[in-house]
């Protein structure tokens, strides 16, 4: 859920509105703004399940130290999502250990 | 190609950009590599008034003095270098960088490393679940990013870090179901914690986490009370509907470039590399500052900062000696004043402090609940003086560094001292204009002004308000006591808005003259955000 | 203080506790029992358990659990592991792809 009015910060700098995919769904965010919070925003809480007991992550430092928040992003897995920006058209896909869904299974 | 500065500096929080000034005006070649989009470490996160003198920025919030630094920064003519990400530091200071997409080659004739510290961790059943979060994390969320990290969050950890978060929290319009700590004491300032506890947030000291439910994210969680040995005490659980645990269970130095490089290393809360007076560790030309020498807050960063830059000026000729021995002096004085209090390193864990520098019994109840009683305040004599009309009564009752209150009066009517650990003290004889400039400017929102009896059997109540929607005149809320229980109802007189304020409105009530002592927050009728 | 290295001290046998199962290492998905056991079976430096367990050696690189592990170790050792005998800190300080590794920029 975004802020619409904060008791003291006036304005959160954002860019222009821009469409993303998750999973297949499509999202809106702001262009620039972490894909993380973009996703949080919008009520998605799990990025990956782990590789060894298949459990579910999400964000836990917001800062690119952890490493719970990464997805595939554009193909690419491992991509830290609370410090990469928000671009157009971005292809954000949950990550299951290493791969996509469809390479675990195989 | 291997690019030479004379001074480079990893990391551009508060430490790293007052360093890079007090280089750049010595006249040294500087460059400041950051791994971030943005420069200001976590001060941009800080939505808060600091604490200390005028010297330290008191008063002021920190995302004014992250602003206030990189102007600073630019009029001296820094490169700040961000989404640089400093992989290595070789032991002949040379630094190698990872930005736009390829890997760069750099020697500082000094290095001042500036990275900071990353939050602990507290491992319990169930904190893998997404959810639990890092309290950093929460406010990187709501204060950078406009994100509300739940709708209700229980808070684990009672330092200055898990109180001042906990009241963002709420500033943003997210619940806090309580604050809990396994220590058997509130971790921070007391004015933090009664911010916290007024708005009706209960604490839970001697508490643990037992377990954080839920499967694919956090739906609730349980914690338990703690024996002396910190084990959960069987029978004591109590649960929480929440769908957020964040963890505010202290900060550990980010040293690894020092260690890598060779640096003589020593255990100050986490590894950190011996250093001398100046910051410079065992290895000549390298120096650190901020909170990964060793954790404290950012207005001593900003001061070790500097005292690198004058070590690494003095080392390279930049600076006399003379001139280098004044204001190294001067940058001593100023730390050390913050240095001071119950709270300052040298007093970290100690639970046997019972009274205040002046004598005071400290308030136990603040300390094990987060709010004071009514009995414990009327020992601080010095803090009310009881006057008719409008008068300051102010609820500060242990020894912090601080003192905006004595300097935001221009009638004389606080007096701090120029120790400026000491107690707040009213002077009786002086006359209060009831300006409220005190109440604004409190960075721990400590100072009403109180007219005990306006003559119509009511008196009223300015106090220091952060919240959304703003109170209207002759709206009518509840008035909360200091522990957030509903006493009586409160008609708001007034809502006083000011520049100068930046962002605390002085909200002024109007309650029945038996509740003047007691009524310390509103709550609006209606739930609104 | 014992030396460190002195592989004779006897740890006792191997008593489980309850919160063996509490996951330590996030991104490799090591538990406390496991850390427990490692240094009952001879890795008395936190080097040794990195290489046995591979705590420390996911995404975030020891971030995130280094303190904890740490902790454990010390505690099964009942005794203190000096600041030089945390993990060897070296480059790269933070993920990287190797094709970016390798471009050196001119």
């Amino acid at each position: 859920m975004r802020i619409e009015q904060h008791p003291i910060l006036d304005t959160f700098e954002k860019g222009r509105q821009v469409r993303f995919t998750y999973d297949g769904r499509e999202l809106t965010g702001y262009e620039g703004e972490p894909i993380a919070e973009a996703l949080h925003a919008a009520g998605v809480m799990v990025h990956r399940y782990t590789t060894k007991k298949h459990e579910p992550r999400g964000m836990f430092c917001a800062i690119g130290r952890c490493t719970d928040c990464v997805m595939i992003v554009n193909g690419k897995s491992n991509i830290r999502t609370c410090i990469t920006p928000l671009e157009e058209g971005m292809v954000v896909e949950t990550q299951y250990g290493n791969s996509s869904r469809e390479d675990a299974q195989k | 190609m291997i690019k030479h500065y004379d001074l480079i500096v990893v990391g551009a929080g508060p430490a790293g950009l007052s360093a890079a000034i007090k280089a750049a005006n010595c006249g040294m070649h500087v460059i400041v590599f950051d791994e971030n989009q943005r420069p200001g470490g976590q001060l941009f996160k800080q939505i808060h008034k600091f604490f200390g003198s005028k010297e330290h920025k008191a008063k002021i919030r920190g995302i004014r003095i992250g602003e206030e630094l990189l102007a600073e920064a630019e009029k001296a003519g820094v490169e700040v270098s961000l989404n640089s990400i400093v992989l290595g530091l070789y032991n002949l200071k040379g630094v190698s960088v990872m930005r736009n997409n390829q890997v760069e080659h750099f020697r500082g004739e000094n290095v001042i490393i500036a990275t900071g510290a990353s939050e602990n961790v507290v491992p319990f059943e169930g904190w893998t679940t997404p959810g639990v979060i890092g309290a950093g994390a929460a406010q990187t969320m709501m204060n950078l990013h406009g994100v509300m990290p739940g709708k209700r969050i229980l808070m684990v950890g009672t330092g200055n870090v898990g109180l001042v978060v906990s009241f963002q929290l709420l500033q943003a319009g997210c619940e806090v179901a309580a604050v809990i700590d396994a220590a058997p004491r509130v971790g921070g300032y007391g004015v933090h914690a009664a911010k916290v506890a007024r708005t009706g947030v209960p604490f839970y000291l001697s508490h643990t986490v037992v377990k954080a439910e839920g499967g694919d994210h956090v739906t609730g969680v349980t914690i338990a009370e703690v024996d002396s040995h910190f084990k959960p005490i069987p029978g004591t659980e109590k649960h929480f509907d929440v769908d957020t645990v964040c963890m505010a269970v202290g900060l550990s130095p980010m040293s690894q470039l020092t260690r890598m490089a060779g640096c003589k290393m020593i255990d100050n809360g986490g590894a950190v590399p011996e250093k001398n007076e100046y910051g410079e560790t065992s290895i000549p030309g390298v120096f650190v500052a901020g909170d990964v020498a060793g954790i404290e807050e950012a207005s001593s960063a900003m001061i070790t900062g500097r005292i690198a830059a004058l070590g690494a000026a003095g080392r390279s000729g930049f600076i006399s000696d003379a001139e280098f021995t004044k204001q190294y002096e001067a940058c001593v004085n100023s730390l050390n004043q913050l240095r001071q209090g119950m709270f300052c390193k040298a007093n970290k864990g100690r639970t046997d402090i019972l009274t205040t520098d002046e004598g005071y019994p400290l308030s136990m109840s603040l300390l094990t609940k987060g709010y004071m009683t009514e009995e414990e305040l009327a020992k601080f004599t010095n803090l009310n003086a009881h006057q008719t009309g409008v008068h300051p009564v102010i609820e500060c009752t242990q020894n912090i560094p601080c003192n905006p209150c004595q300097e935001a009066c221009k009638f004389g009517c606080i007096s701090v001292g120029t120790n400026i650990t000491n107690l707040p003290g009213v002077v009786a004889e002086s006359k209060c204009t009831g300006c409220g400039m005190c109440v604004a400017n409190c960075p721990g929102q400590a100072i009403f002004l109180v007219n005990e009896d306006t003559g119509d059997g009511f008196a009223t109540i300015t106090l220091p308000y952060e919240f959304l929607p703003t109170p209207q005149a002759g709206e009518k809320g509840t008035a909360l006591n200091r522990s957030g229980a509903a006493v009586c109802e409160a008609e708001v007189v007034s809502v006083r808005t000011n520049k100068s304020f930046d962002h605390t409105m002085l909200l002024t009530i109007k309650v029945p003259k038996a509740y003047a002592a007691e009524a310390r927050f509103y709550k609006p009728e209606k739930e609104g955000k | 203080m014992k030396d460190y290295l002195d592989r004779t001290f006897d740890l006792g046998p191997y008593v489980p506790e309850e919160d063996d199962d509490l996951i330590i290492c996030r991104c490799e998905e090591i538990t406390k029992g496991e850390i427990r056991q490692a240094v009952h079976e001879g890795m008395f430096t936190m080097t040794e358990v990195k290489r046995y367990l591979r705590t420390g050696m996911g995404l975030c690189q020891g971030q995130t659990c280094g303190r904890l592990v740490k902790n454990i170790v010390q505690n099964e050792l009942n005794k203190k592991i000096s600041a030089e005998a945390e993990n060897t800190a070296r480059a790269p300080m933070r993920p990287i792809p190797m094709d970016v590794y390798g471009k050196e920029a001119e």
